[in-house]
């Protein structure tokens, strides 16, 4: 995403300047982790026994690290997370991407990595609901289930044996996704967690953290069940008619510029702090465009200080 | 006769007192800075300059599939470089050749076989010493790309005047009347965390080996060796100022993304 340009007067930016230093001095005090450079040795206890993961290699005798970044241990591997890493997919990832391509039997989506992802016409259920084969005719109406230029939402199930993609989209959370926006960020803010939909019912929103940092904001839908063709028709008259509200699109475009603000600073990106972030520009009665502005993002920098320190107070007692 | 002596003084590198002509002594560096994820469309990217010479360096990568007469066990790396004005011609694949050789000896081609990197390596200014920028830009942003290396290369640019000094980091002016211009490249060397203090003593050895070595000129042996060890103590210097500037971006970024 492109890095929000913002024009800081001179106190804004000797606010931000303390505010990044605290959060500094509050990361050392947590200390996470040994910070390593491009070979610098990595202290182990007992060299046998230890297993090298990725980021590190041998040199004489000793672990030598190979990217920049944080040492991780977990038992006995020991590897290197690098701090801004492009995006790497695992099997079971949540994905937002945007329909590419059309091929025969699959679409190609565009998702944050080097190569598009696949989703093949048997990974997705008919519009009918009925499990049966995929015929000539099926595929001759892909398009009526994708085009190009949708955005989708779908599971990673699996790789390629050429490195791409390969995802499904069978389970009634996954699929297009209309009526909201799209929002791009950088894929190391987006952390695996248990839950990727956020369903915020104060707003009205649902929420999507895709872990290729494509995130989506739209309008709450409730989930279909399988309806009977004739229905759809009627339903797709009804979908035409009905617009959003008004008070639903300004939440969406709300929660949408707390993602950018978020992502902008390089905080990680989380349920809690967006909803706080949209609670207090709310409540201090700041305009959505105005969201996006000086005060607000040296504001959001300096409470996100505060909540930090009231945490490490908790810890420690 | 004036005429005469007019040229004669113009075609030699005023150095009087060890002092050259923009005021730097013969082993002083021009400021060097350094900034990395500069463009957002690209993995990783650099800007590296030393006084006017500025080059911006960006990596693509690993992308699938190697060039037909690679090795696919291997990755591939492939440099394109692009002149400030002109066309491309000789002198730019010579660079891109020089450029490639280097840094295939740094990266660890054995973890992504079959894949490509590319670097593509934009000159904004020129002002002297562009290759030695050009190869330490790149390898920073291969280091911001998140691409595997086995260890840093830093390069320094050297040059023999006419009167038998060696002046390191040249400008344009000074290249031009030099009697050789060498551009070479160091890997840096191997930190334990621990024993930082102590890895900067003066007696004990620096790290030995040479990654590249690229020379127009001509020069006597005891100059060249003169040369690589003034080359050498430079690069420990410009090393150090790459691991600071590393480790404190690193370490800003660990600070606000937990």
């Amino acid at each position: 995403m492109r890095e929000l340009h913002v024009s800081l007067n001179q106190t804004q930016k000797v606010r931000l300047q303390a505010a990044f230093q605290h959060l500094s001095d509050i990361g050392s005090q947590a200390s996470s982790g040994l910070l390593v450079s491009v070979s610098d040795t990595i202290p182990v206890n007992n060299e046998d026994g230890i297993l090298k993961g990725h980021g590190t290699s041998e040199h004489d005798g000793q672990v030598v690290a190979t990217l920049c970044g944080v040492v991780e241990r977990v038992n006995k591997l020991v590897y290197v997370r690098a701090l801004r890493a492009r995006y790497k997919p695992e099997v079971g990832d949540i994905i937002v991407g945007r329909v590419i391509e059309i091929a025969p039997k699959r679409w190609k989506l565009e998702i944050n990595f080097s190569q598009d992802a696949v989703l093949m016409l048997q990974s997705m259920n008919l519009p009918d609901g009925i499990q049966r084969r995929r015929t000539v005719v099926d595929e001759l109406n892909m398009r009526t289930i994708f085009e190009e230029n949708d955005v989708i939402c779908a599971e990673v199930r699996g790789f390629q044996h050429d490195g791409s993609l390969h995802l499904q989209a069978r389970s009634q959370k996954y699929g297009k996704l209309e009526r909201g926006q799209l929002l791009r960020v950088p894929a190391y803010l987006v952390k695996r967690r248990k839950q990727h939909f956020h369903d915020l019912e104060q707003y009205g929103v649902d929420l999507i953290l895709g872990c290729n940092g494509f995130i989506w904001v739209g309008e709450h839908v409730v989930p279909a069940d399988n309806e009977m063709v004739e229905d759809q028709e009627s339903t797709l008259k009804d979908k035409e008619q009905s617009y959003t509200p008004l008070e639903i699109r300004q939440n969406i475009c709300r929660i949408a510029n707390s993602v950018r603000l978020i992502s902008a600073l390089g905080f990680a990106i989380s349920v809690d702090a967006i909803i706080d972030t949209a609670e207090a520009s709310k409540s201090s009665n700041i305009d959505i465009k105005d969201m996006l502005g000086a005060e607000f993002y040296v504001q959001t920098a300096e409470r996100e200080v505060q909540k930090r320190i009231s945490l490490l107070k908790k810890k420690r007692g | 006769m004036f005429e005469m002596v007019e040229l004669i003084t113009s075609s030699t590198l005023h150095i009087r007192n060890n002092v050259r002509a923009d005021g730097r002594t013969l082993n002083q560096l021009r400021p060097l800075t350094c900034s990395r994820n500069l463009l957002n469309r690209a993995h990783g990217s650099a800007r590296w300059s030393q006084g006017d010479t500025t080059v911006l360096a960006a990596v693509f990568g690993p992308k699938a599939g190697t060039k037909k007469g690679e090795n696919p066990e291997k990755a591939s790396i492939e440099v394109i470089w692009k002149p400030k004005t002109g066309q491309i011609g000789r002198r730019e694949k010579e660079y891109e050749m020089i450029l490639r050789q280097t840094l295939q000896s740094i990266c660890l081609l054995t973890v992504h076989p079959n894949t490509t990197t590319s670097i593509i390596v934009q000159v904004i200014g020129d002002d002297g010493a562009l290759l030695s920028c050009a190869i330490n830009a790149s390898c920073v942003a291969l280091v911001d790309a998140g691409i595997p290396l086995k260890h840093l290369a830093v390069s320094i640019c050297c040059g023999l005047t006419v009167g038998g000094h060696v002046i390191l980091d040249p400008t344009v002016l000074e290249e031009q009347k030099l009697k050789a211009v060498l551009h070479l490249v160091f890997p840096n060397p191997p930190l334990s965390i621990h024993h930082k203090t102590q890895s900067l003593l003066k007696d004990e050895p620096i790290e030995h080996g040479i990654i590249t070595s690229v020379m127009r000129g001509v020069m006597s042996v005891p100059d060249y060796e003169h040369c690589l060890d003034r080359g050498r103590i430079a690069c420990t210097k410009i090393s150090e100022f790459v691991r600071r500037n590393l480790q404190s971006s690193a370490r800003e970024g660990l600070a606000k993304a937990t």
